[in-house]
């Protein structure tokens, strides 16, 4: 299960999300964000509110990645808590994903 | 000091999976129920709902265990030191041990995407057995619990549950 919420703030659009980033869910994950790259050219994905994310999940912020990259847009993920970060960190991710603290989210 | 004489029990829980991706909250409720009832924090739930997560997509994504019956049998068991973990699906033989290592270091435009779920699995999980056994690949692995693995606060169980 997984939500997604969008807010602009500071100049970002944030996909606030919220659950669980399975394989079941990695698809909704991926189009909430692709599609949040569609309204805005600065897009962060707040994930202080995720349990978990798995490598499907990895692969959806990795595509919405790749999808900014592709549009010239700027793109950053924020809010990570320390098991989230692990797999970042075991994935090599933090190299090609912005990796925000706090801000913008 | 002497270990909590709750840890020194040691628990066994299994679960036998579909091979549909459907079955993963059930896989996620099963994992996180073991280390509730063993009192093991938040962390160890996760890296050993990685790790099944992540074989358990492997082998209904590619074994060939996509729509099969009891296509994966887990098996939790606590002991003083750590959680073992066994794993076994009717998919086509697969060692994760000789899986190819995915490309961490290529710019996003070229990665590819594929093998970061093994490449976990092995990293978080680096006691890993494999033999295959008739038409079933075998995987045991080994989750060391470290003194920060115990939750120390004791858990408020008498609360009613939530009923829908």
């Amino acid at each position: 299960m997984i939500q997604l919420t969008q807010e602009q703030k500071n100049g970002w659009l944030v996909v606030s999300v919220r659950g669980r980033a399975d394989a079941e869910a990695a698809d909704e994950l991926e189009s909430g964000l692709t599609n949040a790259l569609e309204i805005s050219s600065r897009v962060a994905a707040d994930l202080s509110a995720l349990d978990y994310i798995s490598s499907a999940g990895l692969r959806a912020v990795l595509q919405a990645a790749r999808a900014a990259q592709i549009r010239q847009s700027e793109f950053a993920v924020c809010g990570l808590s320390a098991p989230v970060r692990k797999v970042f960190d075991m994935s090599g991710v933090h190299q090609v994903v912005k990796v925000h603290g706090e801000l913008p989210c | 000091m002497k270990p909590h004489p709750a840890y020194v029990t040691i628990g066994n829980s299994e679960v036998i999976l579909q091979g549909s991706l459907s079955e993963l909250g059930r896989l996620a409720a099963e994992t996180s129920s073991f280390c509730r009832q063993h009192r093991l924090a938040d962390e160890v739930a996760f890296e050993l709902n990685l790790a099944l997560e992540e074989l358990f997509v492997n082998a209904v994504q590619h074994g060939g265990c996509e729509g099969l019956e009891n296509a994966v049998e887990i098996a939790l068991r606590m002991t003083p030191q750590s959680v073992e973990v066994d794993f076994a699906d009717r998919g086509r033989p697969f060692d994760p041990r000789f899986a190819p290592a995915p490309d961490l270091v290529a710019p996003l435009s070229d990665r590819h995407l594929g093998g970061l779920g093994i490449h976990l699995v092995r990293r978080m999980m680096p006691d890993l057995e494999y033999r295959r056994e008739g038409e079933w690949n075998r995987i045991a692995m080994r989750r060391r619990l470290r003194p920060r693995d115990r939750q120390t606060e004791p858990q408020v169980e008498s609360q009613p549950s939530e009923s829908i």
